[in-house]
């Protein structure tokens, strides 16, 4: 059953594309409507400023990883191995 | 000492290890024992009395059992996941496989237990030592090779810690495992953190974690996620609350463990690295030291254990059926495993801290306590880690494996008793999110804490919604790429193998050199002078001691003669001697 409900919904990603979007402008909305008195330092009386942190901090860390995986970290899956092998010959 | 014995659960999972060896060919009597076991430690604790085991060995006092609320909520944990992974590990034949996972058990109840350091140490590395069986039962070359490495950390950590526990006994005569005042702390207690510290894979001494555990068995890696690390919380959590250097380690190591969770491509090493960012919160909370972060600290052990097993039960169901957990290999398996796939969802959902599951009752509880402390940068750099276990463990992890592009892998859902054993954590897992007291209840102080409130359910939303559209936007670059991610095992990886070259090429030369010196000058001298004391030892001390030396060698000559060179005869000869030793003991 959750194979069909499932296939269903990457047939019509269109839809549930359009139904996420209205659910991150609903969480917005949300952000306006709630009371903030425990606030425990500046940005928790912003609204919206958890969207706004998650977003570039999100992003900036994607990039950032990725980029230095691409630069420097990442190298072929048998480093380890390889380089024992030559060092026996 | 004999009656608390029967007490102490860490000997249930001893004894069930002996029996397991014993009934290594009757499958049903193992099946009953491995269910057995932890069912019954799961009871036992609940009777435990505050204080037990106390005997006395060579001048110290070795305390095996010592209770209060924070080794309760630990015991209870450890031995529920002792039962869930009981389950999943059903159907694995080997028996030592069994054997390892409960003396590792056994190992993290009885440090949890310890009121000493010496009882610490004792079950610290039986820890260390049944746990590296679970990384060489996979028997591939890459298993051993990453369990000797394991072996080796472990040992290097095991021996700081061993030096701090000497260097504290020569200085106050003291080795009760108690809290330690954060300032009066000396090296000795430093070095007691550091043994600590390197269990729980505080970066820089973290490697050692995501190089073992993706080596490990599928059933073997869902004990360790949840034994060692969290047992180094129970230690730190009890010996160093309030010490300043955990809470910055601990923000580092939450941001470090995503950051490479979210460029890995082996689902069981993006877990391994998640390990080191959900230890952070809790190291964290440990080093900031009020209540409401040690509370916070042991809730999210509790809840961790548990989704952190269940996605490694999750991912090592794939693994079992498909033969690889690497992202780029997998894809679309929604329509083949669809029940490890919801289970694998739950966790993942749980560890990101959805609202109704475990991760949103204890994970914030943390990042709270950091706002209630006014730490602002330390909790957001906790906030920015839920960030990233979203993106990694909760989007990035399923997608690629359940959805995205279909890989085309064969697979069916796994058996019926790793399906169990992941509804069970499941199960856990949300019944924690719905009715968080059941765990608030067993944590060391008292709870002030209101997790579902409205201003903390818009921030969870927020966070969880927003990195959803990152993730969206940046889906194409996330792709998972088949790499080796270089890490701080580097250093002994290669400098292992710069030793090697040294043993290999100036150190064998120059022995070589001196071999050869010795050859020709130190050989002939040395036989000159064996042949002239050869001389003086046969002509000279013997003629004195009356030829004795002779007699002895013509005796030698009639016993060789004795000698068949059977060894059945041998033995046989042995049991008649010992025979007449035992008659003549017990009739004269």
């Amino acid at each position: 059953m959750i194979v069909k409900i499932l296939s269903y919904l990457q047939d019509h990603a269109r839809v549930l594309k359009w139904v996420f979007f209205a659910f991150l402008v609903g969480i917005l909305v949300f952000d306006f409507t709630i009371e903030r008195h425990h606030a425990h330092f500046w940005g928790d009386k912003v609204i919206g400023f958890w969207a706004l942190f998650t977003f570039f901090g999100c992003l900036g860390m994607i990039v950032f990883c990725k980029g230095l995986s691409h630069v420097w970290l990442a190298q072929p899956e048998d480093y380890y191995d390889r380089e024992e092998t030559e060092n026996d010959e | 000492m004999s009656s608390t014995v029967f007490l102490h659960p860490a000997s249930y999972f001893i004894a069930g290890a002996i029996l397991l060896g014993f009934f290594g060919r009757i499958k049903i009597v193992q099946k009953v024992i491995l269910l057995g076991v932890p069912l019954l430690a799961f009871w036992q604790i609940h009777a435990l009395p505050e204080s037990f085991g106390i005997c006395h060995f060579m001048g110290f006092e070795l305390i095996f059992g010592r209770v209060d609320k924070l080794t309760y909520v630990f015991l209870h944990v450890f031995t529920l996941m002792a039962l869930i992974g009981a389950v999943y590990c059903l159907h694995v034949k080997e028996t030592g496989h069994h054997i390892a996972a409960f003396l590792y058990v056994a190992g993290s109840l009885g440090t949890t237990l310890a009121g000493d350091y010496l009882t610490v140490f004792i079950f610290w590395e039986l820890m260390a030592v049944a746990s590296v069986f679970l990384i060489w039962y996979r028997k591939k070359k890459r298993s051993i090779e990453a369990g000797y490495r394991y072996l080796l950390v472990h040992t290097a950590g095991g021996l700081v810690l061993l030096a701090g526990i000497f260097l504290r006994y020569q200085n106050c005569h003291d080795l009760t495992f108690a809290q330690i005042a954060a300032n009066g702390a000396t090296t000795a207690d430093y070095l007691i953190m550091i043994g600590f510290m390197l269990n729980a894979a505080v970066p820089p001494i973290h490697a050692w974690l995501p190089d073992a555990y993706p080596e490990a068995t599928v059933a073997g890696a869902v004990f360790m996620c949840a034994f060692t690390t969290k047992t180094a919380v129970y230690v730190l959590a009890r010996a160093f609350p309030g010490f300043e250097a955990l809470a910055i380690l601990g923000a580092i190591m939450t941001l470090y463990g995503v950051g490479y969770a979210v460029i890995e491509n082996d689902a069981r090493r993006i877990l391994a690295y998640h390990i080191v960012s959900q230890v952070g919160y809790m190291v964290c909370g440990i080093g900031i030291g009020t209540a409401m972060a040690v509370n916070g600290a042991c809730a999210h052990a509790y809840a961790h254990i548990l989704y952190k097993a269940l996605l490694f039960m999750g991912v090592g169901a794939v693994l079992e059926m498909t033969g690889t957990c690497k992202l780029n290999e997998l894809g679309g398996l929604y329509k083949r495993m669809p029940l490890a796939m919801i289970f694998t969802v739950i966790g993942g959902i749980a560890i990101s801290g959805f609202p109704l599951t475990s991760g949103f009752i204890s994970k914030s509880m943390i990042i709270a306590a950091a706002g209630a402390d006014h730490r602002v940068v330390l909790m957001l750099m906790l906030s920015l880690a839920a960030v990233g276990t979203f993106l990694s463990v909760g989007i990035k992890l399923p997608y690629f494996i359940w959805f995205g592009k279909d890989s085309g892998v064969e697979a069916k859902d796994a058996p019926w008793n790793m399906n169990l054993a992941m509804l069970g954590a499941a199960f856990m897992c949300i019944f924690l999110g719905v009715y968080p007291e059941y765990l608030y209840k067993m944590l060391p102080f008292a709870v002030n804490y209101h997790p579902y409130t409205a201003y903390h359910i818009s921030e969870t939303l927020q966070i969880l919604g927003f990195t959803g559209l990152g993730f969206y936007l940046m889906v194409n670059y996330l792709h998972p790429e088949p790499k080796c991610n270089l890490d701080l095992d580097w250093f002994y990886r290669k400098g292992a193998l710069v030793f090697m070259w040294l043993a290999k090429k100036p150190v064998s030369i120059a022995n070589d050199w001196v071999g050869e010196v010795y050859r020709t000058v130190g050989m002939r001298f040395t036989l000159a002078v064996a042949r002239a004391l050869s001389w003086f030892d046969w002509e000279g001390i013997d003629w004195a001691v009356d030829n004795s030396a002779r007699g002895v060698v013509e005796a030698g000559d009639q016993a060789r003669a004795l000698q068949t060179g059977k060894i059945q005869q041998y033995i046989g000869g042995a049991v008649v001697a010992l025979m007449i030793v035992l008659l003549v003991v017990v009739f004269l």
